[in-house]
């Protein structure tokens, strides 16, 4: 998987080509290499977020306790 | 005089049986039957199951060997009835006290003494003495600023540390502990056990609070069941409510039942209506901390969480679809354009090659024209030399040179045999 630096770095790579093609900036012989692109980030951080998600579906039932003992 | 002196012949009395007479009429007229109410100072009192107490004139000095004095007694089984109502009302017959008794004459024959016997005290002098005393210790605490003095001691927001005044194995103090432990909370009790009623219980209660109030706990709770005024009166004791108005440390009171309240609670930093209450605040003040600083941040954690992971889920599938979308577009838009250069390709195409089909036909047209044939078969003829060049000009050939003449139909040999210029 490619480096695609934290969320924050990640999230603002993948909008900067999201708005590229917005504004029409992408060429054919770019179109590729920027899917390729945008596909890893959108895989890495989904990966991450399954990750996360893992996590706090393992740490929710504490806090569940704690949240719901009256 | 001296005959009446002589007992000849006179009534005379044993002593037996002049008790009898005197008592006889000591019963006719103050006796069992006559009760009277008799009001006195206590002079004296001593108690042995039965209550005795020697009775004066209110405010006669001790000095005057001739102020009367009641030997006023009370059997045990009246006193044990009135001696539980007096400490139910929290007064006792000390010396000082002015008290009215009801009750009948006796005569003690053996001792020769006339005595009382008390069958009601009446104590509502002493109950007023009490109250004006309470009162008065109030308006002092209260003019020396020490009711408030202890309320102004901030407050643990989590007083899990408490020092407990109190008995151990009575009942307020279960209900007290009980609370407390049932809680759930790691309360941790650090207890001094004091007495907690009867002349020995303030000088116990003051060095308990100075001790807790040392001993680095965050609230000093002081703890009794319910009783009767006076197993309650040792919370009115001035030593008691001074040694709670200047700790350091919170006070706080849980005594007697709902109703009771003693200067103690008045001097409290926060005074509840039982020791059962009492330990409810305790848990209440913890729980109220825990809510706040526990319960309701994990709750909005873990609904920040939950929103968190949501948001950046649905990020990450919007952007998904953007990009599919994008590229979707993009791709349609360049083939769109391939199709759009293919079809000008097409068009311009036509156009070219019919443009060059027309030039070609104008060509060949104009080409028809110079047609060598097409120029004989009107007449025209081509000359050449013998060499095979064209003659164009009269100088190209000399009289006597030999030419072909070409024609429509064929060519025939020519001798040039004169030149003719044609004038300019």
């Amino acid at each position: 998987m490619s480096n695609v630096g934290d969320w924050n770095e990640a999230a603002a790579e993948l909008n900067a080509i999201v708005a590229s093609f917005d504004e029409g900036e992408v060429s054919v012989d770019d179109l590729f290499v920027k899917l390729e692109r945008a596909t890893a980030i959108i895989e890495a951080l989904e990966s991450r977020l399954d990750a996360t998600r893992a996590k706090v579906e393992e740490l929710a039932p504490r806090l569940a306790r704690v949240a719901e003992d009256q | 005089m001296d005959e009446q002196a002589k007992s000849e012949g006179a009534e005379i009395l044993e002593v037996g049986e002049f008790y009898q007479l005197l008592t006889a009429q000591l019963e006719a007229a103050y006796g069992r039957r006559f009760p009277r109410w008799i009001r006195g100072e206590v002079a004296k009192v001593y108690e042995k199951s039965h209550l005795y107490v020697d009775l004066v004139d209110a405010g006669s000095s001790p000095g005057d060997a001739k102020r009367p004095v009641l030997n006023a007694h009370c059997w045990a089984t009246q006193w044990n009835v009135l001696k539980r109502r007096l400490a139910g009302e929290g007064v006792s017959l000390k010396p000082g006290a002015v008290v009215n008794v009801f009750g009948y004459v006796d005569l003690y024959a053996p001792q020769g003494r006339i005595g009382f016997t008390v069958t009601e005290i009446d104590v509502s002098g002493l109950i007023g003495d009490v109250a004006r005393r309470r009162a008065e210790l109030i308006a002092r605490l209260q003019a020396e600023g020490l009711l408030e003095a202890n309320k102004r001691r901030p407050l643990s927001p989590v007083p899990l540390r408490v020092g407990l005044v109190a008995s151990p194995q009575t009942e307020g103090y279960n209900d007290f502990t009980g609370q407390l432990l049932r809680s759930g909370f790691g309360f941790d009790i650090v207890l001094v056990t004091t007495t907690v009623q009867g002349e020995g219980a303030p000088p116990q209660i003051v060095r308990a609070i100075e001790a807790l109030d040392v001993a680095e706990v965050d609230v000093i709770c002081v703890v009794r069941g319910g009783g009767s005024k006076g197993d309650l009166a040792c919370f009115d004791d001035e030593r008691v409510a001074r040694s709670i108005a200047v700790a350091h440390t919170p006070v706080f009171t849980g005594i007697g039942h709902t109703g009771d309240e003693s200067v103690a609670d008045l001097v409290a930093h926060t005074r509840a209506i039982t020791p059962t209450k009492l330990g409810e605040e305790l848990v209440s003040l913890v729980s109220l901390w825990r809510e706040r600083n526990v319960r309701l941040p994990a709750q909005r954690l873990a609904n920040a969480t939950e929103a968190l992971l949501d948001e950046a889920t649905e990020y990450v599938a919007e952007r998904r679809r953007t990009m599919i979308f994008a590229v979707r577009d993009r791709l349609r838009a360049e083939q769109r354009h391939l199709v759009s250069l293919r079809q000008r390709l097409l068009i311009q195409g036509g156009f070219v090659l019919e443009s060059a089909a027309r030039m070609l036909a104008s060509t060949r047209q104009l080409l028809g024209a110079y047609d060598p044939h097409r120029r004989l078969a009107q007449g025209w003829s081509i000359a050449t030399t013998r060499e095979g060049t064209i003659v164009r000009s009269i100088g190209d050939v000399q009289l006597g040179d030999s030419v072909r003449v070409r024609v429509s139909d064929g060519s025939f040999e020519s001798t040039v045999t004169e030149k003719n210029g044609v004038p300019s």
